[in-house]
């Protein structure tokens, strides 16, 4: 008979029945089943195909270490490959599947794998893809073209693109004390560290608390020991200083004990409640941590030991007491330690027939005697499985005499019927967090496993400590005692002599025998999941593979979702008996995170989609209100266009532009920088920031201002505003605003830490309105009150202070259209107020709103520069800005502006071009002075900006062009390959509309 | 005066919402103080500028980083060295201090408009800004009155706390309608009442 149910036992609620499926079959199962437990109690034993060779794999283990049951569960449109069915809690409606095989698990096309042998072995991708030399398939060519047919025949499961809908959040925690794993030692840990009162986190990645005592069957102070977890759990929950996070693994360890876990919050429900997270990343900050994190029992390296119905030891003890599930009717064992021994009585005592119990000991233990005969198995000592039996399912092994010091097997093999294999090959403490945390991992002989190093009290180069199975202590009465003591320590208490939980356990040493491997004839897997076995391991080393880290990489030994949990300490004992050396002499590799596989939505949480931060501008709603089509500006939305019903984008721009020059128009300006420059030296730290000069500038006027780096490029422009003595407003452009403060702050904090200046962002303060046009003054005057706007009052660059509709204003005059223009500013608050006062104030002057598209019209038409052309490669004399270079003081980038490479004549400099083929330009098209299409080369520059002129009636655009202005007046060619645009163009001024000014200054 | 606009409006809505499995546990409104004002020290001058606090609010700060305290209409905490957030639920806190803080002590910046104050109240206050905040808001560590700079989404904020269970989040005003959303989205699982 095939695994089955248990009548009785279990943690499971059997009065509760989930259905789900598995590749279309319809299953049930309880609540408290895994995916694993489930089928397994259905009879399932076929959970996988192997990596490579397509092997039909069943369970191995019962927990995140599993490396063969790995399945994809589909949810709507959305699929996760990868998954360990024994870490799936079954819900109602779920759907999982299993990969890597086609057509079906139970017959796989590509099992044909296993057929290719020896030629399949490690390094076989290396090898056998080296492309020829000549021809079409030459060097990496043959590679890519194999690559297709190999990524189909081997692999894991495949990911899906269908986008996921799930919520996935971040979360910050802060305690004194982390606890990872609940087990005895976790739980006895975190109820001594709350005792003292210290803040405590317990995270488990299992949904029930308690570790080994779930089905260990053990009792804890004379009650079974689930019960005594029942109650310790009920007494963390009580309290306010615990925070209990089940379903939780810490996956990752790093600097001054900042820790990441991700809890999976809804995976095991059919429906997230609402505003439920999937998953939730959490970042803990602990004091310091206790890890008792277990440890992973070691499979034996022996030919076919992946098949079906060959599994771990605590494995099959686990389904028998923690999910009322036999793996087996007709059980063997096959050990090299005591612990398997236990197994054999639960399973015994959960119903199965244990026929035999193999161990390469040839001595054993009075007490394991008698639990054997307890079992009702036949021992088997020295004696060692060499095969496995049957198909996708086991049906028998063989075992042979075994010397455990020469590893000689001799006499006959002995079949022996059995549907289920158990193996033991001793235990390796999960360290893979304080591996993390740079601890380096010491060999110890007896336990025959890479324990994590004694605590050295050395704070804080170690802020953890380790209790339980994670120290190598494998009974629970340590782990108990280990697990009080850790957490006292951890919460900086004193270990007063307390009465500790008495524990009955089946006897057993921990200490296994030093057996790895049974060399016999067959494929022998070292790493289940990757399909490397013993010989590969050897093969790497005939290889000349000697460092662990290489034959990690060669083998692929180790890789993968499992990232070797089972196989690391097997692979290293077969590499260590190969070169001859001592295991420690060997080494290890250093775990890096995370310890177990990380959904990328829970890295990248409420960061992405509709929950990315947007900045609005004061008087967003009305643009939005009124047509406005909007694009985003760095962060900030900001209209483009006002268009009309059946309007282009061209159309929209060319009406607007017109309109401003022909009367006024008005355009939102407040996501200009705006940075308050105040105290005593802002004067003279503005003259040391800008080009020029700020200290003669008189109050209530503003400046156009030019900043260089300190490499002497243009860094931005701006215009500042000085609103009293030690008071200043800086404008900046919307792009640079954020690295304008932080160059203020850098200079203020580290190079002039004696200047008496603050710097602090006030951009969001205010909104800003750009009213210009021939008609703007008249505009302003219907609607301004408590000043006059008239040229006497406000001058070009000129400040008033005044009111309009009831609202503190502040108006400059200063231009970017080239328009007679102003700047109103007024808290942000009542942005939206001013502006619909001043669009009330310019109907009758036929006032229009314009957006970013007309704004950059009538700039390229001025020939102003933005960060187009202040783009980090050019200088003030090559946008001809040299005119601001102040001679009379030092500045920020003076002592670097006149390099030879800075001042040479083949520079490309600011000009202006007219299209002769009344043709649109674009942006990024390089200028030529002779036209090859077919070969287009010869580059002396490229468009910076381009537009569509309704002053000038043509298509024109800024450019930078080696020789500049000396080019004025010459024609060129515009040389645009990818977008098939070449044509001729003349060179002119920058300046194409007023260069005079005259309509500006009025 | 015309009133302020408040850029929540149009995702401010009044009444319950999220999941209310075990009853509201938040309450999320905007404060709308009538003035907030940074004010900054001169190395050296720092008390003369807390005397210049007290003067004008009434409000002893303590000392320290991050200390502060509110009494229920004036709030005031230490975000920087030297540094210290101000607010009023009148307006004109600003002209106040520009009579008392002189050019000797430290500087006056006006951010009535540029701020916007979001208070967060309830028993899952402290479990909804561990989603966006890496400070510990247990009491002990973030006492009542106390203040800490810290950042949404990269952009920088502040957080006073001026209760048990209550904070109060001043952002960047631009920036304010897309934390509010993003605070009523953290807060669905819990259930949230906006006042």
């Amino acid at each position: 008979m095939s695994p089955r149910r248990t009548d009785t036992g279990g943690r499971i609620d059997r009065l509760k029945t989930i259905r789900f499926t598995f590749d279309g079959v319809a299953y049930t199962g309880h609540a408290g089943d895994t995916l694993a437990s489930a089928l397994l109690a259905k009879g399932v034993t076929l959970f996988g195909r192997s990596f490579k060779y397509h092997r039909p794999r069943g369970l191995l283990t019962a927990g995140v270490e599993e490396p063969n049951a790995l399945v994809t569960v589909l949810k709507g449109e959305v699929r996760e490959p990868n998954i360990p069915a024994t870490m799936v809690e079954i819900h109602d409606g779920l759907v999982a599947i299993s990969q890597n095989r086609f057509p079906s698990l139970a017959w796989d096309i590509h099992a044909a794998n296993q057929l290719g042998g020896k030629i399949l072995s490690a390094g076989f991708y290396y090898k056998t893809f080296m492309g020829p030399v000549i021809g079409p398939l030459k060097g990496t060519r043959f590679w890519m073209f194999c690559e297709h047919f190999i990524r189909r025949a081997a692999g894991l499961g495949s990911a899906g693109s269908a986008k996921d809908p799930a919520r996935y959040e971040r979360m910050n925690a802060f305690c004194d004390v982390l606890v990872v794993g609940s087990g005895p030692a976790g739980l006895m840990a975190a109820k001594a560290a709350a005792d003292q009162g210290a803040r405590v986190i317990l995270a488990d990645l299992e949904p029930r608390f308690g570790g080994s005592a779930n089905w260990s069957d053990e009792t804890i102070d004379g009650t079974p020991a689930t019960d005594w977890v029942r109650r310790t759990v009920a007494q963390l929950e009580g309290r306010d200083n615990v925070r209990l996070l089940p379903r939780t693994t810490v996956w990752g360890y790093y600097d001054n004990n900042t820790l990441a876990a991700l809890e999976r919050v809804s995976d095991h429900k059919e429906q997230p409640a609402k505003g439920e997270p999937r998953h939730r990343y959490w970042a803990i900050r602990a004091r310091s941590v206790v890890l008792a994190t277990g440890a992973f029992e070691r499979p034996l390296v022996f030919p076919g030991n992946d098949r079906p119905g060959v599994m771990l030891a605590h494995a099959a003890e686990r389904y028998a007491n923690e999910f009322g599930v036999l793996p087996g009717d007709r059980i063997a064992l096959f050990t090299n330690n005591d612990s398997a021994y236990r197994a054999a009585v639960a399973l015994k005592k959960a119903g199965a027939a244990v026929v035999a119990i193999a161990d390469v000991r040839p001595e054993l233990s009075a007490e394991m005697r008698s639990l054997a005969t307890e079992a009702e198995a036949e021992i088997f000592a020295g004696h060692a499985v060499v095969a496995t039996e049957g198909g996708k399912t086991l049906s028998g092994i063989k075992v042979q005499r075994f010397d455990m010091v020469t590893g000689a097997l001799t006499g006959d093999a002995r079949s022996i019927h059995a549907d289920c294999l158990l193996m033991s090959g001793g235990w390796s403490p999960t360290i893979h967090l304080a591996s993390q945390a740079g601890a380096k991992a010491e060999w110890d002989a007896a336990r025959q496993a890479f324990l994590p190093p004694k605590p050295t009290q050395q704070w804080p180069t170690q802020q953890w400590i380790g209790a339980g199975a994670f120290t190598g202590s494998f009974s629970t009465v340590e782990a108990i005692a280990e697990g009080r003591a850790a957490g006292l320590a951890a919460a900086g208490g004193t270990g007063t002599p307390a009465a500790l939980p008495i524990v009955e356990a089946v006897p057993g040493e921990p200490d296994p025998a030093p057996v790895f491997e049974i060399r016999a004839k067959g494929k022998s897997f070292v790493d289940f999941q990757h399909d490397v076995t013993a010989e590969d391991v050897r093969l790497a080393h005939r290889e000349g593979f000697v460092s662990v880290e290489h034959l990690k990489r060669y083998t692929t030994l180790g890789m993968a979702t499992d990232q070797g949990k089972s196989s690391n300490v097997p692979g290293l004992a077969i590499m260590a008996e190969a070169l001859g050396k001592p295991i420690p002499e060997v080494g290890t590799t250093r775990f890096r995170p995370p310890f177990a596989p990380v959904s990328i939505g829970s890295l990248a949480a409420e960061r992405f989609g509709d929950l990315k931060p947007e900045r609005l501008t004061p008087m967003h709603d009305w643009h939005v209100d009124h047509g406005a089509t909007l694009y985003s500006a760095g962060l900030w939305y900001r209209p483009m266009i006002y268009g009309h019903a059946g309007e282009t984008v061209e159309q929209a721009y060319v009406r607007e532009a017109r309109a401003t020059r022909e009367s006024a128009g008005i355009v939102d300006v407040s996501t200009l920088g705006k940075i308050a420059v105040q105290g005593p030296d802002a004067a003279a730290f503005l003259d040391r920031v800008y080009t020029n000069m700020f200290s003669t500038l008189a109050v209530g006027k503003a400046r156009y201002g030019l900043m260089l780096r300190e490499d002497g490029f243009a860094f931005d422009d701006g215009t500042t505003w000085r609103l009293g003595e030690q008071d200043f407003l800086m404008t900046t452009t919307t792009a640079n605003a954020g690295k304008v403060m932080q160059h203020l702050e850098y200079f203020l904090d580290v190079i002039w830490p004696e200047l008496k200046v603050h710097v602090t962002s006030v951009t969001d303060e205010w909104a800003g309105a750009a009213i210009g046009g021939p008609k703007a003054r008249q505009i302003l005057a219907a609607c301004v009150t408590g000043t006059s706007v008239d040229n006497a009052a406000l001058p070009f660059m000129g400040i008033v202070h005044g009111e309009i509709a009831g609202v503190p204003v502040m108006i400059c005059r200063l231009s970017f259209s080239g328009e007679m223009a102003f700047e109103v500013y007024c808290g942000a608050g009542h942005g939206t107020h001013v502006w619909e006062a001043l669009i009330e104030a310019g109907k009758p002057f036929g006032l229009v709103t314009y957006g970013l598209e007309a704004l950059g019209t009538m700039r390229i038409e001025k020939g102003h520069v933005t960060g187009a052309e202040i783009d980090g490669r050019t200088t003030a004399r090559d946008l001809h800005l040299d005119w601001m270079l102040s001679k009379k003081k030092p500045f920020i980038g003076s002592a670097m502006m006149d390099r030879e490479g800075l001042v040479a004549s083949d520079r490309l400099e600011l000009v202006g071009l007219i299209a002769l083929d009344n043709r649109p330009l674009n942006g990024g098209s390089h200028i030529v002075e002779e036209i090859d299409e077919a070969n287009p080369h010869g580059s002396i520059g490229h468009i910076t900006a381009c537009c569509y002129s309704p002053a000038l009636g043509k298509h024109i655009a800024l450019a930078l062009v080696k020789g500049g202005k000396a080019r004025h007046g010459t024609r060129a060619h515009v040389s645009d390959p990818l977008r098939s645009r070449f044509g001729p163009v003349e060179i002119v001024s920058n300046h194409f509309y007023d260069p005079e000014g005259t309509r500006m200054h009025g | 005066m015309v009133e302020r606009q408040s850029p929540l409006e149009p995702e401010f809505h009044v009444g319950s919402h999220g999941n209310f499995e075990h009853g509201v546990e938040i309450l999320l409104t905007e404060t709308r103080p009538g003035s907030i004002v940074q004010l900054a020290a001169w190395p050296g001058e720092e008390k003369k500028l807390m005397a210049a606090i007290r003067t004008v609010t009434g409000l002893a700060l303590p000392d320290g980083a991050g200390g502060g305290l509110s009494d229920g209409v004036k709030s005031v905490f230490g975000f920087a060295p030297g540094k210290f957030t101000v607010a009023d639920d009148a307006e004109g806190l600003a002209a106040a201090f520009a009579k008392v803080v002189t050019p000797d002590i430290g500087t006056v910046t006006d951010l009535s408009h540029g701020r916007t104050a979001i208070r967060i109240a309830g028993p899952k206050a402290e479990w909804v800004l561990a989603k966006f905040f890496a400070i510990d808001f247990a009491l002990p560590a973030f006492p009542i009155g106390a203040g800490r700079s810290t950042a949404h989404h990269d952009v920088f904020a502040q957080i006073q706390r001026t209760g048990s269970d209550q904070f109060d989040i001043h952002v960047f005003r631009s920036f304010a309608r897309s934390f509010w959303n993003a605070l009523c989205h953290a807060s669905e699982e819990v259930g949230y009442e906006v006042q």
